[in-house]
């Protein structure tokens, strides 16, 4: 826990974190959430760069009432799994709004967030949530 | 390939020791299980723990567990695989028990999770999900069993009480074992009027951080001690899997591939089939968990594990009981010893050692160890002496 906040543990993991930046398989159409150098499916070295859109559809939502040491300052925070049009399934932070906002099944957009911060001085780490649509 | 035994088990009480290290209590539970097995020597020591480079700022564990048994110079190893550290320890020393490089195996399991704040060990809890993708942006092992919980509520169209029944039937099988965390029973709304983790999980339907340690010892069947007489529980089969590690990627996350691999292939090995299981111990981390297990493992139709539970099939006296001292709710889920507790009662079923919670005629037992809601899962199916 305590090497977490170095700054290329969370540098190297930029396009995800920032942009939900993904890789396709050519191959098999399979989505890799994480850098790899072969698809998880198929083993096809053949993986191409993607951003998930910017709109899913919430399929479940909870909220954390028992968080973690880095996330606590931010409890009671909810975490909802959005589907997108392929399929593809993440599990993200839904931002700006109560549990008593959110439906099953209804669009949200992602956002950039600070997601936590090592202390008073340390680095903040900045990434993607999801939030209802500003219309 | 030799036949490989369990001749003897030892357990520490689970719960919290703010006296004992971690290797102490390790230490204890590898003493108990070498005085029940009547082993003279031990050839290699297997140690399971998940968080003792964290929880403890110790690395290099095994060497610590072998000197404070009196072992010097014996070989010594530790196993980590996140929730079934301890399973894939018993896997480890059973390869090396069966192959002959080893003849006595002590494997032995430990975790110290008190120390911590309730944040602290939810962080800790969280290395078992995929870090780089889920827990650095605050998502916890119970927020992925809450959206696994309202998954299962919502397609199946049932009733919370369906899955939140599971503590109930943990916390009545525990009742009066001494070497549970919680030995008392709880009440259905008990559980639901408890506070919320995480909607619809409930405090009740989660296991709780504790200090525990676990051991059995293994042995051949060419060699001899006195369990081999009697006591000696046969190995029939292990079986470890591993899945993608989010269960949103899989093609049905309330599905757990690893599971149904595991089980299989562990009762092949085995040579029995489901129905000769007179007893089985689940990992119920978290409620919905055990309805997962039960209905991916192949014991309950999907959906059906709830009423299952109702008509008796899985209590002391039914059809196939489960988590007879309690399971992880109860009994206690001490990360890396759990899947050797599991494996030490099983065996106290399989000898008649069980006293109150014995299961009449019990021959074959199984325990399905889960680390990660399915990243990785394992099974081990036990045999007493009339089928081994």
């Amino acid at each position: 826990m305590r090497f977490n906040f170095r700054p290329q543990n969370h540098w190297r993991f930029k396009r995800f974190r920032y942009r939900t930046e993904v890789l396709r398989c050519a191959n098999c159409g399979t989505v890799n959430v994480t850098t790899r150098p072969v698809c998880r499916r198929c083993r096809s070295r053949n993986l191409q760069r993607e951003e998930l859109p910017e709109r899913g559809r919430l399929v479940a939502f909870t909220t954390v009432k028992s968080p973690t040491e880095e996330h606590k300052e931010l409890a009671p925070y909810i975490v909802g799994l959005v589907e997108f049009e392929d399929g593809t399934r993440i599990v993200t932070q839904i931002t700006d709004a109560d549990p008593e906002d959110l439906k099953t099944g209804m669009i949200v957009e992602r956002v950039l967030r600070k997601i936590t911060h090592d202390g008073d001085a340390g680095i903040i780490i900045y990434g993607f949530k999801f939030r209802p649509p500003i219309t | 390939m030799r036949s490989v035994h369990v001749v003897g088990v030892g357990y520490t009480r689970v719960g919290e020791h703010w006296g004992d290290s971690l290797t102490e209590l390790m230490a204890e539970a590898s003493l108990a299980a070498i005085e029940d097995a009547g082993v003279e020597r031990v050839d290699g020591i297997y140690v399971a723990s998940t968080f003792c480079e964290v929880t403890n700022n110790q690395a290099g564990i095994s060497a610590l567990v072998a000197e404070a048994l009196g072992l010097r110079s014996v070989y010594g190893v530790r196993v980590e695989g996140g929730e079934s550290s301890g399973l894939m320890a018993l896997m480890e020393a059973y390869a090396a028990v069966a192959s002959g490089l080893v003849d006595f195996a002590l494997v032995v399991g430990g975790e110290k999770l008190s120390d911590l704040l309730p944040d602290e060990f939810n962080s800790v809890h969280s290395m078992t999900l995929p870090y780089d993708s889920m827990g650095y942006a605050g998502v916890t092992p119970a927020s992925i069993a809450a959206l696994l919980y309202k998954t299962y509520l919502e397609r199946y169209e049932v009733p919370q009480e369906f899955v939140a029944q599971f503590p109930v039937l943990m916390h009545n099988n525990a009742e009066g074992v001494s070497h549970a965390q919680f030995p008392f029973k709880v009440k259905l709304e008990d559980v639901l009027g408890s506070p919320e983790v995480a909607p619809p999980l409930r405090r009740l339907e989660c296991s709780a951080p504790c200090d525990g340690a676990a051991a059995v010892v293994l042995a051949s069947d060419d060699s001899q001690t006195r369990r081999l007489s009697g006591q000696a529980v046969r190995i029939g089969g292990i079986s470890i899997r591993t899945d993608y590690v989010s269960p949103f990627d899989r093609e049905d996350p309330l599905f757990m591939t690893s599971v149904a691999l595991s089980v299989d292939e562990a009762l092949l090995r085995s040579g029995i089939s489901r129905s000769e299981l007179n007893v089985l111990e689940v990992h119920d981390s978290f409620s919905i968990l055990a309805p997962l297990i039960l209905e991916s493992g192949g014991f309950s139709s999907r959906s059906e594990s709830g009423p299952d539970v109702k008509s008796g099939k899985y209590s002391l006296g039914g059809e196939l009981p489960i988590n007879t001292f309690g399971g992880l709710k109860a009994r206690g889920h001490p990360i890396g010893a759990t899947a050797l507790y599991q494996v030490a009662e099983v065996y106290l079923q399989l000898t008649g050692r069980a006293g109150k919670k014995q299961v009449d005629r019990t021959k074959a037992g199984a325990i399905i160890s889960v680390s990660g809601f399915g990243t990785i899962a394992g099974t081990a199916v036990m045999l007493s002496g009339e089928m081994g």
